[in-house]
C-alpha cells in the first residue's frame, strides 16, 4: 500500500516506531518459546553463572522411561488429557445449555448473563479461595448440601481422585461464562427470518434447534472447543492455588512449574531442574500440537460438509 | 392474577419452558452467588461461632474481622505494588502495540503478513517459561520490579484485535491528513487513537485484568515481601490464616468487593475481547 506521510528517509518512520513492540515480543515470549527447545537438551539449573552442558536426549529419556518418576510422570500425562477432556466437553455442553436459555426473549437474563460471567474477572486466587471456603468439609454449604441427598465428600482434603474431580468442578465453573458468551455471540448472528421460516413450516423446538441453530453455530462451536480443549491442556493456576502440589492429583503445567523451580506449596519439594522442565514443556507442547492440529482438521471438515 | 393475563393471549397453557427457564438460570445463579455470600457471612463472623456452625448467619456484625485482615495481610503495599505493576505494564504495552498494529493493518511496514503471523504462532508455541526465567536472571532482573513489568509488555492476542479494528477505518482518511501536512507520529496519536478507543479499551482491560490477577509470574521471580502484588499476598496470607476462615474470609472480600464493582463497568470491553473473532470463526 502506498505510504502518503513523507517521503526517503522519513518512509522509515513506521518501523522506527513499530521497533519497540517487536522487540519485546522477541525478547519476552516469541525467543524464549523457541528457547525451548533448546534448553531442553541440557543440564541447566536455575542458578546464574552454573555451567550448561549439553545431554541431548538424556532429559527426555528420564522424563518418559526412567524408574517410578516417569510413572509418576505418565501419569500426570494421563490426568492432563483427562482434565482436558472433561473440562472441554463439560463446559461445553453448559455454556451452550446456558446460553440458549439467556438469549431467549425473558426478563433479567441480563442479569443472569452478567452473574455467570463474573468469575472471569476475579482470576484463580479469587475463585480458589472463594471454593475452598465453600468447600469446606465440616459443615460448609456444600457439605450440607449434599448431605441433604446422603452423599458426603472430603473435598479438596480427600483422596487424590476427589480432590481432583473438584479442581475440575471448579474449573468449569470459573470459565463457563466465557464458552457461553463466545455462544451469545454466535447466537446473534443467526437471521431471525430463520426460524420464523422454521415456525412457518411447523418445526419444533427441537427441529429448530437441530436444522437451524446448531449448523449455523459452527464456528462458535468450532473457537469454543479449540480454546477450551488447548486452555485446559495448559491450565494448571487453579490446582496451585485449591490442592498445592499434591502427589495423585498433579497435571503436566504443574509439574513443570514444579520440577523447573523447586518452589512447592506441598510437602514434595525439589530443586531447580530446568533443562528436565523445559523436557517436559516440549512433551506438554507435543501434546497441545497433535490434538490441537486434530481437532483443526475435524472441525474444518465437519464446518465444510455443515456449511458447504 | 399472572395466569390469567397469560391465559388471555396463549390459551390456557402453563408456559412450562419458560418456567424451567427460569428455573435452570436460578439453579446457575445460585452456584455462582453462593460463593460469594458464603464470603460475605463468613466475614462477619467470630471463629469460634465459624467453628460450631460453618454455615450459621451471622448475628452479630464482627467488622474488626476487616481490619486485621487489612493490617495483618499487608494489603495497602501488596495494592500499591499490584496497581505499581498493573498500570506501568499496561501503559508500556498499549503505546508499543498501537504502534506495531497500525502499519500492519495498513501495510506501511514490508512483510506486515509475516510479521502479524509471528505474532500469532505465539500462542501456539511451548511454554515460555523456562528460557525466560533464564533470561530475566542473566539480565539481573530477578527478584525485580523491572524485570517484573519487563515480562507482561507482551499480548499477542491485543495486536490481532487491534489490527482487525483498525482496518475498519478508512484508507482516505491517512491520505487526506498527509496532504494537510501531518505527519506519521503525530497522524497515530491524534488522530487513530481517538478512533480505535473501543479497540484500544478492550486490549487494555484484557491486559490489565490478565496482569493484575497473575499468580505464577510473582511466584517465581518476586522472593522479596516487600515488591509482592495482592494476588501472591493472599496466597501467603491463605499459608498463615490457613485456618482462621473468618479472616481470610474478610481479606478475600476486601479484593473481591472493587473488582465486582469494577466488572459492572468493563464487562462490555471483556466481553468483546473475549470474542472477537469468534464469531466468523
Amino acid at each position: 500500500m502506498s505510504y502518503h506521510f513523507g517521503r526517503g528517509w522519513s518512509k522509515l518512520t513506521p518501523y522506527l516506531l513499530l521497533l519497540p513492540g517487536l522487540f519485546f515480543y522477541f525478547l519476552i515470549s516469541l525467543g524464549p518459546s523457541i528457547a525451548t527447545f533448546f534448553f531442553s537438551f541440557t543440564d541447566a539449573t536455575g542458578i546464574k553463572g552454573a555451567p550448561v552442558n549439553w545431554i541431548g536426549f538424556d532429559n527426555y529419556r528420564e522424563f518418559l522411561f526412567m524408574g517410578r518418576a516417569s510413572i509418576d510422570n505418565l501419569d500426570a500425562l494421563k490426568r492432563t488429557l483427562i482434565f482436558s477432556f472433561v473440562v472441554t466437553t463439560v463446559q461445553f455442553a453448559l455454556g451452550l445449555l446456558v446460553a440458549l436459555i439467556v438469549n431467549q426473549k425473558l426478563k433479567f437474563t441480563n442479569i443472569f448473563r452478567t452473574i455467570y460471567f463474573m468469575p472471569v474477572i476475579l482470576g484463580v486466587v479469587i475463585q480458589g479461595l472463594m471454593w475452598s471456603l465453600f468447600l469446606y468439609p465440616l459443615g460448609g454449604p456444600m457439605a450440607k448440601l449434599l448431605a441433604l441427598f446422603g452423599m458426603r465428600s472430603e473435598f479438596l482434603g480427600g483422596q487424590p481422585a476427589e480432590a481432583f474431580a473438584w479442581v475440575i468442578f471448579v474449573q468449569i465453573w470459573a470459565n463457563m461464562g466465557i464458552t457461553m458468551m463466545i455462544f451469545i455471540a454466535g447466537l446473534q448472528t443467526i437471521p431471525v427470518e430463520l426460524y420464523e421460516a422454521a415456525r412457518i413450516d411447523g418445526a419444533n423446538a427441537w427441529q429448530v434447534f437441530k436444522n437451524v441453530t446448531w449448523p449455523l453455530l459452527t464456528p462458535s462451536v468450532n473457537t469454543n472447543l479449540l480454546l477450551n480443549a488447548i486452555g485446559s491442556l495448559q491450565a494448571w493456576q487453579l490446582f496451585l492455588v485449591l490442592l498445592g502440589y499434591r502427589n495423585g492429583t498433579q497435571v503436566l503445567g504443574y509439574l513443570i512449574y514444579a520440577t523447573g523451580f523447586g518452589q512447592t506449596s506441598g510437602s514434595v519439594t525439589s530443586t531447580f531442574r530446568q533443562g528436565y522442565a523445559a523436557a517436559a514443556s516440549i512433551v506438554l507442547f507435543l501434546l497441545v500440537l497433535v490434538i490441537g492440529m486434530t481437532l483443526q482438521t475435524f472441525l474444518q471438515r465437519r464446518e465444510k460438509r455443515i456449511l458447504g | 392474577m399472572s395466569t390469567q393475563t397469560a391465559s388471555k393471549f396463549k390459551s390456557r397453557r402453563i408456559p412450562w419452558d419458560v418456567i424451567g427457564s427460569y428455573l435452570v438460570m436460578i439453579f446457575f445463579a445460585l452456584l455462582y452467588i453462593g460463593p460469594i455470600l458464603m464470603l460475605v457471612n463468613t466475614s462477619l463472623k467470630t471463629t469460634p461461632s465459624f467453628m460450631k456452625d460453618a454455615t450459621s448467619l451471622a448475628t452479630e456484625l464482627h467488622f474488626e474481622n476487616f481490619r486485621e485482615a487489612w493490617i495483618k495481610a499487608n494489603f495497602p503495599r501488596y495494592l500499591l505494588n499490584s496497581i505499581l505493576y498493573t498500570f506501568s505494564a499496561t501503559i508500556i504495552y498499549i503505546l508499543t502495540a498501537v504502534f506495531v498494529a497500525f502499519p500492519i493493518a495498513r501495510g506501511y511496514v514490508k512483510y506486515s503478513g509475516v510479521i502479524l503471523t509471528l505474532f500469532v504462532i505465539a500462542l501456539f508455541l511451548p511454554p515460555a517459561l523456562i528460557p525466560q526465567f533464564q533470561l530475566i536472571l542473566n539480565l539481573g532482573l530477578y527478584n525485580n520490579p523491572i524485570g517484573y513489568i519487563l515480562l507482561f509488555l507482551v499480548n499477542p492476542i491485543g495486536i490481532v484485535i487491534l489490527v482487525n479494528y483498525i482496518k475498519t477505518i478508512p484508507k482516505e482518511l491517512d491520505e487526506a491528513a498527509a496532504i494537510d501536512g501531518c505527519g506519521y507520529a503525530r497522524f497515530v496519536w491524534t488522530i487513530v487513537l481517538p478512533l480505535i478507543r473501543p479497540a484500544v479499551a478492550t486490549v487494555i482491560v484484557l491486559h490489565a485484568i490478565g496482569i493484575w490477577n497473575e499468580v505464577i509470574a510473582p511466584t517465581i521471580y518476586l522472593t522479596n515481601k516487600n515488591y509482592y502484588p495482592i494476588t501472591r499476598g493472599l496466597i501467603v496470607f491463605q499459608g498463615v490464616y490457613g485456618s482462621n476462615w473468618p479472616t481470610l474470609a474478610a481479606a478475600v472480600l476486601l479484593l473481591t468487593l472493587p473488582m465486582l464493582v469494577l466488572f459492572l463497568f468493563l464487562q462490555r470491553y471483556i466481553v468483546s475481547g473475549l470474542t472477537a473473532g469468534s464469531v466468523k470463526g
